[in-house]
């Protein structure tokens, strides 16, 4: 365990510098970087200044020698949210990664001004996901502010392992979301730990929906990283008796 | 939304390109490379209206810190001044 | 229940297939003498999930739907019928891991298609975000009744207002100018993400020759192998040149980089 003043903080660190920090070193190659200016058309007529990178860092990096995809989603820019460009960026990366992918996930999910561009996107990802996994691991760290919400929640349960930190939250819907469809008394959002007992890492990899927890460190994310990239076991398909058997016992009495 | 130019003839091109910090409330994303002319170029595009002044102000006080030729693009979500000044001096260190 | 009305509607010979819970309806039958297993999500007022009582995808849905897609016979085609309002927003189900159970069924699907087996998805009411990501969406081919009770989108549209702090106008306003917040079967077909629009009458009482038209059309996208199309596919159809150019601009060039 590394001493906590030595750590390197995932939480505090620029989506590069995560990707940078978890490749092997000096490999990262990012593609459509930011003076592409790639970025979403849509935002201005909705009041919003668009990032020259749409929210979404992609390239491709060595892990450990193996020739991998390299995601990672600004949760800083609108939440993370997946428009057209940062959807099209994740899918292609996915769909031409030779030896796996890894994402580095921190976002809301699909976002609500390019609404079904983004919805589009994502179904095309969790189509890429799958069929990457069927021959090389896709591997998904949430250890980010925002977590892993919407559709993209949908996408990181697809992976062939997921990584979390105690900060990460997995979940389909936020709580500020649920607060607002279902009220108050379903979900107070304020209730910030209420949220992190239900959704947070260390909860989520107790239940086995995440598979391994590390700390809010960039080394130890890395080690760990590569752990995921070696290890057989690759989930191949969710288990639907072991889900029958759990939501059964979140069922009302 | 607002849109602003501040153009300065003149000056020692930066050698490179340096990308740092965010659309995010409170923050503001710098793209800072070798001009493609002569001078300096800023264009600030902001999603918060009505601080142009504040905005010439604190671009021109750079330039007259700094005589470089560079095509610097700011991206702002509500940044303050202090921040806009921090992140240009942050952004000319990488690309100089 | 267009759901259960249009399942009922399309497929000949149909038997229910038992084993699932009230809130989806399983049958199998056949569409020009071809096998089919048609899948609707329905309204069940006595859901065991109190948030999931209207139709919505909730924990229970997602394990039915990828129960019934991965168990359909070896000849058997998917027909999706597509009428869900969202997911289930509830504490309960976020704690127990609702984006799993919507997983699992895109899981299904996917692995399904990718094996051969054609999946079809015909959507006749609201097509809503997760829900539809979980059902409809992964199909090969997908076809729409042209109605006005047909919603496509990614938030129930009271929540875009309230999540937006947006009048109805300018939500209006925002869809004119940026098509893909838009609701309308049209402007989602307009993205060529639909390959089929059915004109009817009364999406609640479909008359014969209108099923005759949606049967001949899903059964000449099976003779064609339609069916096994994956999603990034829809963007080779000609409308998305147009109206997704951005996103093939951006394939393009992380080709050309990589």
């Amino acid at each position: 365990m590394t001493p906590a003043t030595l750590r390197r903080s995932y939480v505090e660190s620029t989506p590069r510098e995560r990707i940078v920090a978890l490749a092997d070193p000096g490999t990262f190659r990012e593609i459509l970087d930011p003076f592409a200016r790639c970025s979403s058309p849509y935002l201005a007529e909705q009041g919003v200044v668009a990032q020259r990178d749409d929210g979404v860092v992609i390239g491709r990096a060595l892990l450990e020698g193996r020739d991998v995809g390299a995601i990672a989603v600004d949760g800083r820019f609108l939440g993370g949210s997946i428009g057209e460009i940062g959807g099209a960026k994740i899918a292609r990366v996915l769909e031409r990664a030779r030896d796996g992918a890894f994402l580095l996930l921190d976002t809301g999910g699909i976002r609500l001004q390019e609404a079904n561009l983004g919805l589009l996107a994502i179904a095309e990802i969790c189509d890429a996901i799958v069929a990457l996994r069927e021959r090389a691991p896709v591997v998904a760290v949430i250890a980010g502010r925002v977590g892993c919400y919407g559709g993209m929640s949908i996408a990181a349960a697809l992976c062939s392992q997921i990584v979390m930190s105690p900060v990460g939250r997995f979940g389909l819907n936020g709580p500020e979301v649920i607060e607002q469809e279902a009220g108050i008394e379903e979900f107070d959002a304020r209730d910030r730990p209420a949220t992190w007992r239900a959704t947070g890492g260390l909860r989520r990899v107790a239940q086995g929906h995440a598979d391994i927890l590390v700390e809010d460190d960039l080394d130890d994310i890395a080690r760990t990283l590569r752990e995921a990239f070696r290890a057989t076991r690759n989930r191949e398909r969710l288990s639907l008796a072991r889900l029958r058997d759990r939501f059964a016992e979140s069922a009302p009495a | 939304m607002q849109r602003i130019v501040l153009e300065r003839a003149g000056g020692t091109p930066v050698t490179k390109r340096a990308h740092l910090g965010a659309v995010a409330s409170g923050n503001l994303e710098v793209l800072c490379e070798p001009p493609a002319g002569d001078g300096a170029t800023i264009v600030v595009s902001t999603s918060v209206d009505g601080y142009e002044p504040v905005w010439r102000a604190t671009l021109e006080r750079f330039l007259e810190q700094h005589f470089i030729a560079a095509a610097i693009e700011i991206n702002d979500f509500g940044a303050t001044p202090a921040m806009v000044s921090l992140r240009l001096e942050q952004a000319l260190e990488l690309a100089r | 229940m267009k759901g259960a009305i249009w399942a009922q509607a399309l497929l000949e010979n149909a038997r229910a297939v038992p084993g699932f819970p009230p809130s989806v309806i399983v049958l199998d039958g056949t569409i020009a003498h071809l096998a089919y297993r048609a899948i609707s999500i329905l309204p069940n007022a006595s859901a065991r999930f109190p948030r999931a009582r209207n139709g919505e995808f909730g924990l229970d849905e997602g394990l039915a739907v990828a129960e019934a897609v991965r168990g359909a016979s070896g000849d058997s085609a998917i027909l999706s019928i597509v009428d869900v309002p969202g997911q289930a927003f509830g504490r309960r189900e976020e704690a127990a891991g609702l984006h799993l159970s919507l997983a699992v069924a895109v899981e299904s699907y996917v692995e399904e298609r990718r094996r051969g087996r054609p999946i079809f998805a015909l959507i006749v009411g609201k097509a809503i975000s997760g829900a539809f990501l979980a059902h409809g969406m992964q199909a090969g081919w997908i076809g729409a009744l042209s109605d006005g009770d047909v919603e496509i989108h990614v938030m129930p549209a009271a929540s875009v207002a309230r999540v937006t702090r947006s009048t109805d106008d300018e939500v209006a306003r925002i869809a004119s100018v940026v098509p893909a917040t838009a609701r309308d079967v049209a402007t989602f077909a307009a993205f060529g993400a639909l390959d089929a629009l059915f004109d009817v009458i009364d999406s609640r009482a479909p008359a014969p020759a209108e099923i005759e038209q949606v049967r001949a059309a899903i059964d000449q996208a099976r003779r064609e192998g339609l069916g096994t199309r994956a999603p990034a596919d829809r963007l080779r159809r000609p409308p998305a040149a147009a109206r997704r150019a951005l996103a093939l601009d951006v394939r393009r060039r992380i080709d050309e980089a990589w």
